[in-house]
């Protein structure tokens, strides 16, 4: 346990918080949740796609995301995540956390 | 959380495979668009993979977010310690084994105590039920007058503390005036005990417990009916038409089936009523000692009580029935009695008649109702606890015996642990593993305990309720008893298991690699475990010796009447309808009838068995006089015909009761001996008279017997004087019979039942037993106690004997060398013997040590258990120090044996 993969992101746990971002404008599957992270970013968060897995795992578990046997769009069988009214929740307050966490690094910087 | 990461594990096989399969599903895709961006398929699936990172790697991470590692170390904890238990096989089925002895008891014990102590009573919320008893100061002045409110009484009281009076019966006055417009009961209901009596079905007669219940009962208690209806407040009512309910076996015994006894006629002592419903099959009445069979309403008892019955409905100093509320939403039991006990207290002090009775006015006490009446409570609380403690002891022995073993073990797995402690696991972890692994010997032990729980379970009941018809123990292994022996394990596992994993994990890691020996701690350890056992062995050898001598000086209390060949049983005439003064020449008829049986030498009857006379009360009330001196404890027992011959009692002078004596002949006794001597000197009694003082009438001594002891064995203040009359004189209701048989006296049961019947099939035959088992069941307890506490020594004593064993070849195999060099240098065998023996000598001394002050202050809780036995009496004290010593010996010798025949070459060689 521990290991934490070492380029996914600077800030440690947002990589939940980007999951749960997506998912809330749409349901999508593992690999849907990756191309849609590197588009919106213009391509500039590239996410160790492994990660992503024991990501989605530990949202499942603590009830913020449920998953479903479905169908992608390109006709595949695949396990489509979606967000739970718990998951939104926990958005919401990872956002505020995440504004704040900036806001004060921003301070920091002297970028404000 | 928890539970849904449990859930997860529990699918772990099909989860992870779903894991594969979205991996597999990213990587094709991923694959698959680049591949449509222009690469080759073989350079797209490479690159996809390199953007996804090391698979199985994500894939164990993924897994670890739901089994977390905790339970996947345990499980390889758990797959290793099989490994080991399979190593040693003999070790393994030993510790198990003793566990399952240990673990079994204390189930067994526990589930007889949940049983009786714990489980509540089958009916809708017990927790607001209360029991209302009262107590006051001792109804007995300074000259053993009784002065007291309670002038007569139907019922049970028991002593509280400092003498006082506690007691749960009231009159029905008072159950009256608390039921009046009760802010704090949303019900109250009375009852009483209708013990035996005879329900004929169909013209067959039979003995049936019965309950009377006042209307509002089963209501209050929210119980619904299995068939029909229950008793309602219209049924209570004198004059109401005599209805009955029965118990759910009843049921099916008599009618075959709830159903079928809906509407049917059935004669209680001979007068009609009709049953109107069944009582579900878990409830069994308000008191778990008595079970009923038939419940009455309380007004019915007027039909068959007669005058005396309507006496008790208005009398306000006569005490009968018992009360249960059940508390109103909201009420707790303190505020309720700080609302009846006034109210309460008003009515008992206007039923005063003296300013003595006024002093002491009983005051009303709630108790909480949950799990019925107290009556198991009282009888079998203490002696359960003896038990527990008892099976306590045997676990802790047996529990240190494992530790014991699992030390010397952990001295050959010395070498183990410190390659894995070497090679870089933490100590934690190791230990962790240690403990996994005699948690799963103890748990393996305590599945096997309950399958030898269930069979002492069994035994327990049946030697606890001593034969009784209607069994009042109903244990069983239910989830908290379960729950409780789960628990019992893994503590137990702990606890044997810490100190040697502990021990096993020192940090002194090199030694240990280089020769594979261990230094003193554990030695000291081993001395302590093993003193222990021999203190915890003797505490027990004590008690079973107390127990047993007790039971000795019972069975050597001198009856003066034949223990063997006699059969008893009972009839009651008088309940199924025979009246005075043909009532007498009835069992005068049968006993003749009985007598008449081939086999039978000798047949008769009295108004009680010899052994319970105590208890059935005397046949004569009021004071007696021999001239001007009044006699005092004398037993006076109703006896028909011949009953000094049949029970082998020597006539010393005159004659016995024979059918001369009838109903308006002269009234005649016939007195033991010692009462002959207290009372008439020198000589002879024959002719001379006792005055009944009370009856103003005079009974003629036509003969003297030997001393009989009457009543119960325990009763240390009664004396043998004893004196007979003629109950046909007497004419009591019901009479117990004795025949003296060739052979087996239950052989004759069928012949008996035969003759009853058919000299009148209305009266059944209650209470058939053998003279020697009716003895022995009024010491029941004593002899439970003295064969388990036996049983429970010698496991104690073996098992600390292996333990000793155990020690002491370990440490002959230790010392191989050092011993070997003592007889190269001349050592006789002799001295080596010594030696060892000295050393398992001081273990054993040791263990007295602790012991001996420990048991003298135990003993004395058990001192209400004995019977003319000291808790500090010194012959047993000794006897059991020296089974204890001889024993240790014993185990001590083969080691120290072994030890002289260390062949000193060879020991110094392998030095």
């Amino acid at each position: 346990m521990g290991r934490k993969s070492q380029k996914n992101d600077s800030l440690p746990g947002s990589l939940d918080m980007l999951i749960l971002r997506t998912l809330s404008r749409g349901d999508l599957h593992g690999y849907g949740i990756v191309q849609y992270l590197q588009r919106s970013s213009g391509n500039e968060l590239l996410v160790e796609e492994g990660s992503l897995y024991p990501a989605l795992q530990r949202l499942e578990l603590n009830g913020w995301i449920g998953g479903a046997w479905g169908v992608t769009p390109n006709n595949r069988r695949a396990r489509i995540y979606k967000i739970t009214a718990a998951g939104r929740k926990q958005l919401a307050v990872e956002t505020r956390k995440y504004a704040k966490l900036t806001l004060a690094i921003a301070r920091v910087m002297g970028t404000e | 959380m928890w539970l849904r990461r449990l859930r997860y594990w529990i699918d772990s096989g099909r989860r992870s495979e779903a894991l594969r399969e979205e991996m597999e599903l990213h990587l094709a895709e991923e694959a698959a668009e680049l591949e449509a961006d222009g690469m080759t398929a073989e350079r797209a699936r490479v690159e996809a993979r390199r953007r996804f990172g090391n698979v199985g790697q994500k894939q164990e991470e993924s897994r670890e977010v739901w089994i977390s590692r905790f339970l996947s170390e345990l499980g390889q904890d758990l797959r290793y310690g099989c490994r080991t238990m399979a190593a040693n096989k003999a070790f393994s089925a030993l510790a198990v084994l003793s566990l399952a002895l240990g673990i079994g008891a204390n189930t067994a014990i526990f589930s007889l105590m949940e049983s009786i102590l714990l489980r509540s009573l089958p009916v809708a919320e017990p927790e607001s039920l209360v029991v209302l008893n009262w107590h006051s100061r001792p109804p007995q002045e300074a000259n053993k007058q009784w002065v007291h409110v309670v002038h007569g009484l139907q019922g049970l009281f028991w002593p509280g503390d400092k003498g006082a009076l506690v007691s749960g019966i009231f009159p029905y006055r008072a159950f009256e005036t608390l039921r009046k417009e009760n802010p704090v009961f949303s019900t109250v209901f009375g009852y009483f005990n209708g013990h035996n009596r005879t329900l004929a079905v169909r013209g067959e007669a039979m003995s049936a417990s019965t309950e009377y219940v006042s209307g509002e009962y089963f209501r209050g208690l929210g119980v619904p009916p299995a068939a029909g209806r229950l008793i309602q407040s219209a049924d209570d009512r004198a004059g109401a038409s005599p209805v009955a309910v029965i118990s759910f076996a009843t049921s099916q015994n008599r009618f075959g089936g709830a159903a079928n006894a809906i509407g049917q006629p059935v004669l209680v002592d001979n007068v009609p009523f009709t049953v109107i419903g069944v009582a579900p099959p878990e409830f069994s009445g308000v008191d778990p000692a008595a079970a009923p069979e038939v419940y009455l309403p309380l007004h019915t008892y007027l039909l068959a009580g007669g005058a005396r019955a309507a006496r008790m409905f208005g009398d306000e100093n006569f005490y009968w029935l018992e009360m249960m509320g059940r508390l109103r939403p909201g009420v707790r039991m303190a505020q309720a009695q700080a609302v009846l006990a006034p109210r309460f207290h008003q009515w008992v002090a206007a039923t005063a008649k003296s300013e003595g009775e006024r002093a002491k006015l009983p005051e009303l006490i709630l108790n909480p109702g949950a799990a019925g009446l107290g009556s198991l409570r009282r009888q079998y609380t203490k002696p359960l606890y003896v038990l527990l403690a008892m099976v306590g002891l045997i676990l802790a022995v047996a529990c240190a015996n494992i530790a014991n073993l699992l030390l010397a073990r952990a001295a050959a797995r010395r070498r183990e642990m410190a390659v894995r402690l070497s090679l870089g696991a933490g100590r934690l972890r190791v230990v962790r593993q240690l403990l996994t692994e005699s948690v799963l010997l103890a748990s393996l032990g305590g599945a096997l305990g309950v399958a030898f729980a269930i069979w002492g379970m069994r035994t327990l009941t049946f030697l606890l309720s001593n034969g009784q018809r209607n069994v009042p123990l109903h244990a069983e292994l239910n989830w908290s008893v379960l729950g409780v022996t789960a628990a019992l394990s893994v503590v137990c596992g702990l606890l044997f298991g810490l100190a040697p994993a502990i021990q096993a994990t020192r940090p002194d890691v090199l030694p240990a690699l280089k020769n594979g020996r261990g230094g003193g701690p554990r030695r000291r350890a081993q001395h302590v475990l093993v003193a222990g056992q021999i203190a915890m062995s003797f505490l027990i050898l004590v008690a079973a010796g107390l127990f047993v001598r007790t039971l000795d000086k019972l069975h050597s209390v001198h009856l003066g009447y034949a223990r063997e060949n006699i059969l008893l049983f009972t009839v009651n005439a008088r309940q199924a309808g025979h009246r005075d003064p043909e009532i007498a020449a009835f069992y005068e008829h049968l006993r003749k009838r009985l007598e008449s049986i081939p086999g039978v030498s000798g047949a008769t009857f009295s108004h009680s068995s010899l052994i319970s006379a105590g208890l059935a009360g005397p046949a004569i009330g009021g004071e007696m006089k021999a001239g001007a001196v009044t006699i005092d404890d004398a037993g006076v027992l109703a006896a028909g015909p011949r009953f000094l011959t049949t029970m082998r009692i020597p006539i010393l002078a005159g004659r016995e009761i024979d059918e001369r004596d009838q109903r308006g002949s002269t009234p005649v006794a016939v007195i033991s001996e010692e009462m002959a001597r207290t009372y008439f000197g020198n000589g002879s009694p024959v002719g001379r008279s006792i005055t009944l003082v009370d009856e103003k009438r005079d009974l003629e001594i036509v003969g003297v017997s030997g001393n009989v002891r009457y009543g119960g064995l325990k009763d240390e203040e009664e004396s043998s004087m004893t004196m007979l009359v003629p109950a046909s004189q007497i004419s009591p209701d019901r009479m117990t019979y004795a025949l003296h048989t060739a052979g087996d006296p239950l052989a004759y049961v069928h012949s008996v039942h035969a003759i009853v019947r058919e000299a009148d099939s209305r009266i059944p035959v209650t209470n058939v037993v053998t003279q020697a088992a009716e003895i022995d069941r009024t010491i029941s307890r004593e002899i439970l106690f003295a064969r388990l506490c036996a049983g429970f020594a010698v496991l104690a004593l073996l098992m600390a004997c292996v333990g000793l064993y155990g020690t002491m070849s370990y440490h002959v195999a230790r010392q191989t060398g050092e011993i070997g060099i003592r007889m190269a240098l001349g050592a006789r065998r002799g001295a080596v013997v010594w030696m060892v023996l000295r050393r398992v000598l001081g273990l054993a001394g040791a263990g007295l040590a602790i012991s001996v002050p420990a048991a003298l202050t135990a003993s004395r809780l058990v001192k209400a258990f004995l019977f003319q036995t000291q808790p500090n009496d010194p012959g047993t004290l000794v006897a059991a120090g020296v089974v204890l010593m001889s024993a240790a010996i014993l185990a001590g010798y083969a080691p120290a044996r072994r030890a002289s025949r260390i062949d000193p070459l060879a020991a110094l060689r392998q030095e």
